[in-house]
């Protein structure tokens, strides 16, 4: 809630620190896989690995491996969750925010398309769309043809009232209790 | 419509492929540690010299002040990847000027180490050589994801970025 209230008034959000963790740590955790790799490969280039005393090594290289993956897709989610929140709706990041979230996920989106749809709630027009990507116009279309044909609805104003009639249906007022005047004029 | 941007200088592109040449050279062909590696080595110092100059006097996406990677940059620069947004940078990109950073001081680290070894007060001391090698594993590790990120970024952005680094152009979409 205070976030919605610091976009209002244009305050810039406070740097979110959740991505720069994580980077920190998949970039320890590449260096640490690198060191097992080079050693490993050593080992068995100067012929005095033995399978079994090489277990541990393999075991702790792998999990590194898998931890990496999962760690490189949060990273991945935690920055289009942003990108969508900073980029394209300011005010309604809260709860629209992840309401959308919801529904592209439910739909299967892929990244660009999800990107896309937020944009076009938001209002944008195709030539700005694509403009901000960095494409052609018939791509931002093509990707607009796949989030409606997902969604089972026929055009923008759909797409949004799918949205806006979540948001009617949701209760005003948080199971936390009242919203204090700020915020109420605007939901 | 296509935009052609020119974006590097001849002075860039030729020490680019010299210094692919050298490095490879030095980990392919000369014999370790005999006349001819050690010439190729400072070869080598002497284009990283030649480059640190260019960095602050060179021509503008030479200037290292033009690619000096922020944060918020490179947070924009994943952002895109992760949004499949395509934002092509004139110069280096963020992630990629890390890469250009680390491959640079790693190729100075080298030569340092290689000279280190031949003279009297490090020579035959073992933890030199080894500086030695771990560099040269370093590098080639890094060599490898540098190649890597070109070529994943170059479809990314539909940008032949090997090709600019021989022309000096990069063609925009
Ligand atoms: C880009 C620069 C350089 C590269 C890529 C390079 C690469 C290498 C490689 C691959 C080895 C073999 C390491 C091993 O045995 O595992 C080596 C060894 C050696 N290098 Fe270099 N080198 C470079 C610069 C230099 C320079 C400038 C000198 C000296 C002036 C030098 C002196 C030596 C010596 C003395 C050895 C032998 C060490 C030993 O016997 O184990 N290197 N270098
Ligand atoms: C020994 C191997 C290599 C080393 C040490 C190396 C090093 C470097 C350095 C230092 C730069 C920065 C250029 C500058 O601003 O001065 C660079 C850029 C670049 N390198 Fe390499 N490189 C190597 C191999 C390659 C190969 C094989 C390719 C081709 C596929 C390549 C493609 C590029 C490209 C396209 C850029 C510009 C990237 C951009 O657009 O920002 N490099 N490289």
């Amino acid at each position: 809630m205070t976030d919605q209230d610091d976009s209002t008034r244009g305050i810039a959000r406070p740097k979110a620190r959740g991505p720069r963790m994580l980077i920190a740590l998949i970039v320890f955790q590449i260096l640490c896989s690198a060191f097992f790799v080079v050693d490993i490969i050593e080992d068995f280039a100067a012929g005095d690995a033995v399978f079994s005393h090489m277990l541990p090594e393999l075991g702790a290289t792998l999990g590194l491996f898998v931890g990496l993956v999962f760690e490189v897709r949060a990273l991945l989610h935690l920055l289009r969750r942003q990108a969508v929140m900073e980029k394209s709706l300011g005010v309604a990041a809260g709860a629209l925010g992840a309401l959308m979230e919801d529904y592209f996920r439910q739909w299967g989106l892929t990244p660009s398309e999800a990107d896309v749809a937020a944009f076009t709630i938001k209002g944008f027009t195709i030539a700005e769309i694509a403009a901000m990507r960095g494409s052609a116009e018939g791509t931002v279309k093509t990707h607009l043809n796949a989030i409606y044909r997902k969604a089972g609805v026929q055009g923008r104003g759909q797409l949004v009232s799918v949205l806006i009639e979540d948001l009617l249906n949701a209760p005003l007022v948080p199971a936390g209790g009242p919203v204090d005047a700020g915020t109420a004029t605007k939901v | 419509m296509s935009v052609k941007l020119r974006v590097w200088d001849p002075l860039v592109r030729v020490f680019h492929w010299a210094l692919v040449a050298a490095f490879a050279a030095n980990v392919f062909v000369t014999a370790p540690g005999k006349a001819a590696h050690q010439w190729v080595g400072y070869a080598v110092a002497g284009l990283i010299a030649l480059r640190l100059v260019w960095g602050f006097v060179g021509t503008r996406h030479a200037r290292f002040a033009d690619f000096m990677p922020g944060p918020d940059a490179v947070l924009g620069q994943m952002t895109d990847m992760a949004t499949g947004r395509r934002r092509v940078h004139a110069g280096h990109s963020p992630l990629g000027a890390i890469m250009i950073f680390n491959l640079l001081l790693t190729m100075a680290g080298l030569a340092v180490s290689g000279y280190a070894m031949t003279t009297l007060m490090f020579f035959g001391v073992e933890w030199v050589e080894e500086v030695h090698e771990a560099l040269v594993v370093w590098a080639e590790i890094s060599v490898v994801v540098h190649v890597l990120a070109v070529v994943v970024e170059s479809r990314r952005l539909g940008v032949n970025l090997p090709k600019s680094m021989v022309t000096g152009y990069k063609t925009l979409p």
